[in-house]
């Protein structure tokens, strides 16, 4: 590994300049035998480690000679590290052999090199070949040994050119320099014959210690192996100098070349014997893994000032805050630097010591090269007495500064986000319950880790990037994922209740409860005035929200709580329970908080909408409130769970006991006509299934309606079901289990199997299907369950566990290699995203530069309605009168008019003006989707003076002339749209589109790895869904994106939909499925006999042309005669079959007439066989019903999907994409395939890439994923003209970075690839600039911040040199002297 | 755990697996330091050393400087968003800071504050940070823009 090191200009002293130095790349390459020989410092030639006798020194020339010293050797003379031991015969690295042979022969075949010199000559099997002059010579050279030996002859076939290093090292020799670089070698900087090891460098002591015990040491696997080497050679040498038999020193040799390729590698194919003592380590097995030098020291490294311990929950900490233990904070440091606003705290600081906080572990003087004063020992008054401007204090933390927390498994960025800090006693870290989401962490023993950032940079960036403050919306699709949880969401919807009031004592103590004393309060008006003054729990929440008249927050929002069912004539305000929440500037109006309201996850909560319309800051105050506000009203109220909860009553007993029997008589029935065989078979299934689905479907429907019965008889303090109801914790299923009955276990999408003989239990019956032997838990949890019920119910759970054991494995690895192939993806200021390399992934992010995470609809950027609201209720004023529909059109006409002249559309070429509705190809350009943004604005605004105008005309309007007096009292009340409104909609939209966009630096792909990989985490393993048909099941969740990521060219369950031309009539539909399923002679044929006469025999097939017609295959007996003749197998001659009407009679012919011609020995007594010819015309009476006659051979079966609207379409299993595409009666353009690789051979690589895109996304449609990111790793996967699949083969394609690929997987291998090819890495990357400890060019490393300098024109100006007076004085002096003269 | 049959690792399948222990997290970008004070007109690259020939190198460096300079979008044509990205803050932010925190010069109203983050917070609301941010383009060329230009 050459490094571009310093090499300091020996020509003049320079005044030293001291900016950091830089690494711009690193080139790979080998050392020559000079270069190794230069580095040397000494020969190792012993190999004995110690003088005993001398105190046990280390031996001089032996492998831990100290002379070896590291520290000496990397502070002056970074050349000395190595030293050498000469080989007595040069080596072959057995690996680079492979290498370098594959090179040869694949790249350019300038010459082989081969053992089996003339495999071509003896593989060929041409009858005139002529062996050629040098094998003629190789094979003459063994003519004296075969006449001594006869037995040689029969191994001669097998005799090899033994290619032993030497002679390969002198073949390499002789490659000419032009060879070398068509061999893909520079000849400047390295030649093949580099590659073989004739001196062996042996790296410095320290990167081999010996680990010294009392008595004895324990010595590097290096070392030893090391010692072993000099040892072999040493006895090569004596071997070579006695002149030892040849046999001997071949063995020697051979051992050598054995120990040093295990030095190199340990795990060398055939070399470690097994069970011999333990593996040793060699330098491969140093580097590769995960806890190899790559990944476990260079990628990731141990870090100091950061802390671990156990979390607990604390709702009384801000969400932005994180408490840390005295104890902590007292080790945990920050040298901040002394400036005139700090010195007296730090003075306090300093002379409080390390022990008492708030105080100081150490000071770094500014002066003398900075040394360190610990403040453990010594005066720390003097050293406070001293403290200078510009001294480092290493101060304990304090409240408010900046840390990093962080919990693993850390899959998506917002697992480390950066708190401020607050100091308390005791031992835990505590966080705010909110902020449990994003970590994913819960109390039960979790532990999370702590990071403190050591420069003003680090903090400043720390806590504007990854703080809580930004980071409340999940970049995966904008949701907040920063919001209320359990407990708190339990008390919102408690104290939200339409029957909760307060008197003014409780109200304005719940108020204190949220603000702590400190922010004034506009108490509203009571809602109840007499008898009493109440208020409602409701007004609490427009308190929390907008506490007094100078808060600027006016939430305005209408959304549907969680229960919230939609009845058709009903408005939704008008809910019976209360499901509709309304906020009007910031009062709540109607509606119960509930988890769609104040939890994560919903774009309608309150918390979101603070965010996006008032900021982040708001939001974390009023996040605030609610946690302190739930948590101390839920201690006060008490909320507890008992066995009174979960008692059921007798009626919720004998309904239960009434639908059980129901459904066992039921399922009772099934069986019994199972049996008898007169189940009537479900499309697709057979019997079997159509049982099991039946009894399936019939238990299932037990435990929801008796669930559904036990939610309503329950009370409305029932708590489980106040948790199951607000979303806190729990479903109805669940409040049902405890209560009403369990219901059937499922393991593997099935009831239980039999897990003994025919029955799953020796409980029960063999064969028995009833419900009880299956898995149904008839029980309730709070009547215990029977013995095999429990046993059901506990191998069910098991599954699951199992389940999530297997993901996270799976999904960690999908996680690390998403990562590693999108890390290096951002946005660079000409709005592309490109790769560090600098090639174009997108010319646009997700092609209309939107950020996911600003998105307020869903993958939309504005939420219309809700703006309009917010618009309307912020500006309303009744004294404002109403536009008319035309004002309307024409004030946003002209508001817009100034946008879209932003957006002229000019042509490609000639940059002429172009129409602005211009859709032609030739005018495409970057503004397409801001013209689009504009349009939706626009169509919005239509809609409101289009309903005005229906409003209008209801009203009594006729055009603008009032007919009726109120109509117009009437159209204002129910539409009025004022000047003021409309023009802040307007604004409001396009600022908020305007602040959506991405900005440049945002590294878009990381962001979209996180947002793949981390709901991968949430997936279950194996779901099979069923594509609306019985029996046709399409795999879903990890392993289809494993499919997908990974580009197998041969995917589980590949599927072509095709869509019809007429997809009304199932006839239609039918003959395209006919024409692609296989068909076959068989469901064609009458009957097939064979005919006799005497001079020939024929076999007979009558084709049934009914039957054929009926299936508008659109062939005839013609072409099933030609299906027949293309047949290899059958070997029918073209000329033997001949069709008569619906007969086609094939000819019996005696095979062997044909074959006989082929006579070859093997085939002989094959011909005899099948020369009876009544063996033959059994034999094709057989074969031929089996032949296809239509249908496409890599469709599987074609089945016909009716959706609910009647349409028909037909899904075809398995490939031959082309094929249906061109079938009648499809429409080609329409016609999808699921698997990639097919869309990429028959469409090209943009289908291909739009088929990725649509299939993530069909896979992760549950899990809301913006589509840009799948749209990203689409692109990523397409955008180098293949598809390259996400794994260490298609990364190697997409990235020719050595270090980022060793950083990822088979390490060694690339190391060893580079140093053959001679690459130079440039450091672009991520991986590369975390493994050098550089800036990455992504985020804040995008730009550069640089600073005027107030250099003037004068300052550039010449400058006289010293003697220019002296010089002007002396010539001055001169010119006079020689004046004079 | 491997996708292909083999396995990176020789002795165990522990590579491609997952655990939680996993800390391996890149989160601490590192900042250069400084590196926006010395340069006005130069490269970027002054500070890398090129090893090899030093003349040679000279040579090279001398025909890719003067480009360099000439590479500067003039100030009407620039092309690149007016508005502050969230990391052109966060950066110049920091920078302010350190700067701050080593003594610099305040350019704005202290009010009791001591904190050199607040500090610099309070001359970015008020527009005073004589820091620029140069945008580069994929091209290489580049952009200037003060601090008080980028709208925020």
């Amino acid at each position: 590994m050459a490094v571009a090191a310093s090499t300091d200009s020996p020509v003049k002293q320079q005044l030293v300049d001291k900016l950091p130095k830089r690494f711009k790349g690193i080139k790979f390459g080998i050392q020559s035998n000079q270069d190794i020989a230069n580095q040397a410092v000494l020969e190792v030639s012993d190999r004995l480690l110690y003088d005993i006798e001398n105190n046990r020194a280390p031996y001089r020339h032996g492998p831990l000679d100290s002379r070896l010293d590291c520290g000496r050797v990397l502070l002056e003379e970074p050349e000395r590290r190595q030293f050498l031991k000469e080989l007595r015969r040069p080596f072959l690295d057995n690996l680079r052999r492979t290498q370098i042979c594959k090179k040869i022969n694949e790249q350019c075949r300038v010459l082989k090199l081969a053992h089996d010199k003339f495999s071509f000559y003896n593989k060929s099997t041409s009858a005139k070949k002529v062996p050629p002059e040098s094998k003629v010579k190789f094979d003459n050279s063994f003519t004296e040994a075969r006449r001594e030996n006869p037995e040689l002859d029969k191994h001669l076939r097998k005799a090899m050119e033994d290619l032993n290093p030497l002679r390969v090292l002198n073949l390499f020799k002789m490659i000419s320099p032009t060879d070398c670089e068509l061999l893909g070698l520079d000849p400047t900087e390295g030649r093949p014959e580099m590659f073989i090891w004739q001196f062996l460098p042996a790296p410095p002591v320290c990167i081999r210690p010996s680990v010294a015990q009392d008595n004895a040491s324990n010595e590097d696997d290096i070392t030893t192996k090391l010692a072993d080497i000099v040892w072999v050679s040493g006895m090569i040498r004596s071997a070579l100098q006695k002149g030892s038999p040849v046999q001997t020193i071949m063995e020697q040799w051979e051992y050598l070349q054995t120990q040093i390729a295990m030095y190199v590698n340990s795990d060398v194919p055939g070399l470690q014997q097994p069970g011999f003592g333990k593996a040793t380590r060699g330098f491969c097995q140093r580097l590769k893994g995960k806890q190899g030098r790559f990944r476990g020291n260079l990628s990731g490294k141990r870090v100091d000032f950061s802390g671990r311990t156990v979390i607990s929950p604390d709702p009384n900490l801000g969400i932005d805050q994180v408490a840390i233990p005295l104890l902590v904070a007292k080790n945990l440091t920050y040298p901040e630097r002394v400036q005139r606003h700090n010195i007296e705290k730090l003075r306090q600081c300093v002379k409080n010591g390390p022990d008492v906080w708030p105080g100081a572990q150490q000071v770094i003087k500014k002066d003398e090269g900075g040394y360190k004063i610990s403040l453990k020992f010594g005066n720390r008054d003097f050293v406070a007495r001293d403290l200078t401007p510009g001294d480092v204090v290493e101060r304990h933390l304090e409240d408010d500064d900046v840390v990093l927390f962080n919990r693993q498994p850390s899959l998506h960025k917002l697992s480390i986000m950066s708190h401020l800090v607050k100091v308390r006693p005791w031992r835990t870290f505590r966080l705010n319950e909110c902020v449990c989401g994003p970590y994913n962490a819960d109390f039960d023993g979790d532990e999370m880790n702590l990071h403190v950032p050591q420069t003003e940079e680090a903090r400043a960036e720390a806590i504007n990037l990854m703080g809580i403050k930004h980071n409340l919306a999940t970049p995966k699709n904008g949701e907040p994922i920063i919001a209320a949880t359990q407990d708190f969401i339990t008390a919102a919807f408690l104290l939200s209740s339409k029957d909760r009031f307060f008197d003014r004592k409780s109200f304005t103590y719940m108020c204190m409860h949220m603000m702590d004393g400190k922010t004034h309060l506009d108490m509203p008006p009571p809602a109840i005035i007499a008898p009493q003054a109440l208020w409602t729990g409701k007004q609490l929440f427009s308190m929390l929200m907008r506490p007094n008249k100078e808060s600027p927050v006016k939430v305005n929002l209408d959304a549907k709580c969680r229960a919230y069912k939609a009845r058709p004539g009903q408005f939704p305000d008008m809910d019976p329970n209360d499901g509709w929440l309304v906020v009007r500037n910031s009062e709540v109006l109607c509606g119960r908080m509930d988890k769609s309201t104040v939890g994560s996850g919903k774009k309608d909560s309150i918390f979101y909408v603070i965010l996006r319309d008032f900021g982040p800051d708001e939001a974390v105050i009023a996040m605030n409130r609610l946690a302190k506000l739930c948590a101390r009203q839920l201690t006060n109220r008490g909320f507890s769970i008992g066995v009174g909860d979960v008692f059921p009553t007798e009626k919720l007993k004998e309904e239960k006991e009434n639908l059980v029997s129901v459904a066992y008589k039921q399922s009772d029935d099934l069986i019994e006509t199972f049996k008898q065989g007169k189940l009537d078979k479900a499309p697709g299934c057979n019997m079997e299934q159509t049982l099991e689905n039946s009894i399936s479907g019939i238990l299932s429907k037990v435990r929801q309606q008796a669930g559904s019965y036990c939610i309503d008889t329950l009370s409305r303090n029932n708590a489980p079901l106040i948790m199951a109801q607000s979303g806190s914790k729990g479903s109805d299923i669940n409040v049902a289990q405890m209560v009403a009955l369990v219901g059937q276990q499922i393991i593997g999408g099935s009831r239980i199997p039999d897990g003994f003989q025919d029955r799953s239990l020796p409980h029960f019956h063999k064969n028995a299907r009833q419900p009880p032997s299956k898995g149904f838990v008839k029980n309730s949890f709070y009547s215990g369950l029977f013995p095999t019920e429990f046993i059901f119910h506990a191998m069910s759970g098991r599954e699951g566990l199992v389940d999530t054991a297997v993901k996270t494995a799976e999904t960690g690895y999908m996680s690390r290699r998403l990562m590693k192939s999108l890390e290096d993806l951002s946005t660079q200021y000409d709005d592309t995203v490109r790769t560090s390399g600098g090639g174009i992934v997108q010319f646009q992010f997700g092609a209309d530069k939107l950020d996911p995470v600003d998105m307020e609809g869903s993958a939309k950027p504005v939420h219309f309605q809700r703006t309009w609201t917010h618009a309307e209720s912020l500006t309303w004023d009744n004294n404002e009168a109403s536009m008319t529909p035309d004002e309307i059109r024409s004030f946003c006409n002209s508001v817009l008019e100034n946008e879209r002249r932003r957006f002229v559309r000019r042509g490609l070429l000639y940059n002429e003006l172009l129409d602005y509705e211009d859709a032609s190809d030739y005018g495409i350009d970057e503004h397409e989707s801001a013209r689009k943004f504009l349009t939706t604005i626009e169509s919005h605004v239509e809609d409101l003076a289009s309903k005005l105008e229906r409003v209008r005309k209801l009203a009594g309007f006729e055009g603008d002339v009032m007919v009726r007096p109120t109509a117009q009292d009437h159209a204002d009340r129910t539409a009025k749209v004022s000047v003021s409104t409309l023009g802040l909609f307007i604004k409001l939209c396009l600022e908020k589109y305007k602040k959506a966009h991405v900005e440049p630096g945002h590294a878009v792909g990381a962001v979209g790895a996180h947002s793949i990989g981390e709901p991968g985490t949430q997936m279950t393993l194996k779901t099979f869904h069923f594509a609306g048909v019985a029996g046709m099941s399409i795999t879903q969740g990890v392993p289809r994106i494993k499919e997908i990521i990974n580009a197998s060219k041969a995917i589980s369950t590949p599927v072509v939909k095709c869509p019809l031309l007429n997809d009304q009539q199932i006839e239609a539909a039918r003959v395209v499925k006919g024409r692609i399923e296989k068909t076959f002679v068989s469901d064609v044929l009458r009957f097939v006999e064979d005919e006799w006469r005497t001079t020939e025999g024929n076999v007979v097939l009558q084709i049934d042309s009914d039957a054929l017609s009926d299936m508008h295959l659109g062939i005839g007996s013609y072409d099933i005669a030609e299906a027949i003749c293309k047949q290899r197998k059958l070997k029918i001659q073209r000329e033997d079959l001949s069709i008569d009407g619906e007969r086609i009679i094939v000819r019996v012919r005696d095979v062997s007439d044909t074959a006989a011609k082929r006579a070859t020995a093997r085939s002989k007594s094959a011909a005899e066989e099948s020369g009876d010819m009544l063996l033959r015309a059994n034999f094709l009476r057989r074969a031929l019903p089996s032949v296809p006659i239509s249908g496409y051979p890599e469709a599987t079966r074609a089945i016909i999907q009716t959706s609910e609207q009647g349409t028909h379409q037909v899904l075809v299993e398995g490939y031959g994409l082309r094929a249906c595409m061109t079938t009648e009666g499809v429409i080609g353009t329409k016609a999808r395939t699921n698997s990639v690789m097919e869309c990429r051979d028959v469409l090209g690589i943009e289908a291909a890439r739009t088929t990725i895109a649509d299939e993530i996304g069909e896979v992760m449609g549950d899990m809301g994923i913006d589509p840009r990111h799948m749209q990203l790793l689409a692109d990523v996967m397409t955008y180098k003209g293949e598809v390259l699949g996400i794994t260490r083969f298609g990364l190697s394609k997409m990235r020719d970075s050595v270090l980022q690929l060793a950083s990822f997987e088979k390490t060694p291998d690339h190391l060893f690839e580079a140093a053959a090819g001679m690459k130079t890495d440039q450091i672009e990357g991520v991986s590369e600039c975390i493994i050098m400890g550089q800036t990455m060019t992504v985020g804040t490393g995008a730009f550069q911040v640089v600073r005027r300098l107030g250099i003037q024109p004068r300052d550039l100006k010449q400058r006289p040199t010293a003697f220019e007076d002296a010089w002007a004085a002396e010539s001055m002096i001169k010119r006079k002297t020689r004046r004079k003269v | 755990m491997s996708d292909f049959g083999d396995d990176d690792v020789g002795g165990g399948a522990d590579e491609t697996m997952y655990e939680e222990e996993d800390g391996g997290e890149f989160y601490d970008p590192e900042v250069l330091d400084e590196d926006g004070e010395q340069q006005q007109n130069g490269d970027n690259d002054d500070n890398v050393v090129v090893s090899g020939d030093p003349s040679a190198a000279a040579n090279a460096l001398k025909g890719g400087d003067k480009i360099l300079k000439d590479k500067k979008i003039p100030e009407s044509d620039r092309t690149t968003t007016p508005y502050m990205t969230k990391y052109e803050r966060a950066r110049i932010l920091g920078t302010r800071a350190l700067q701050i925190s080593m003594n610099a010069p305040v350019l704005v109203d202290l009010e009791g504050e001591t904190d050199p983050l607040q500090i610099a917070i309070k001359e970015m609301r008020e527009k005073k940070i004589p820091l620029i941010v140069r945008r580069y383009l994929p091209d290489g060329y580049y952009e200037d823009w003060t601090c008080e230009e980028l709208l925020q």
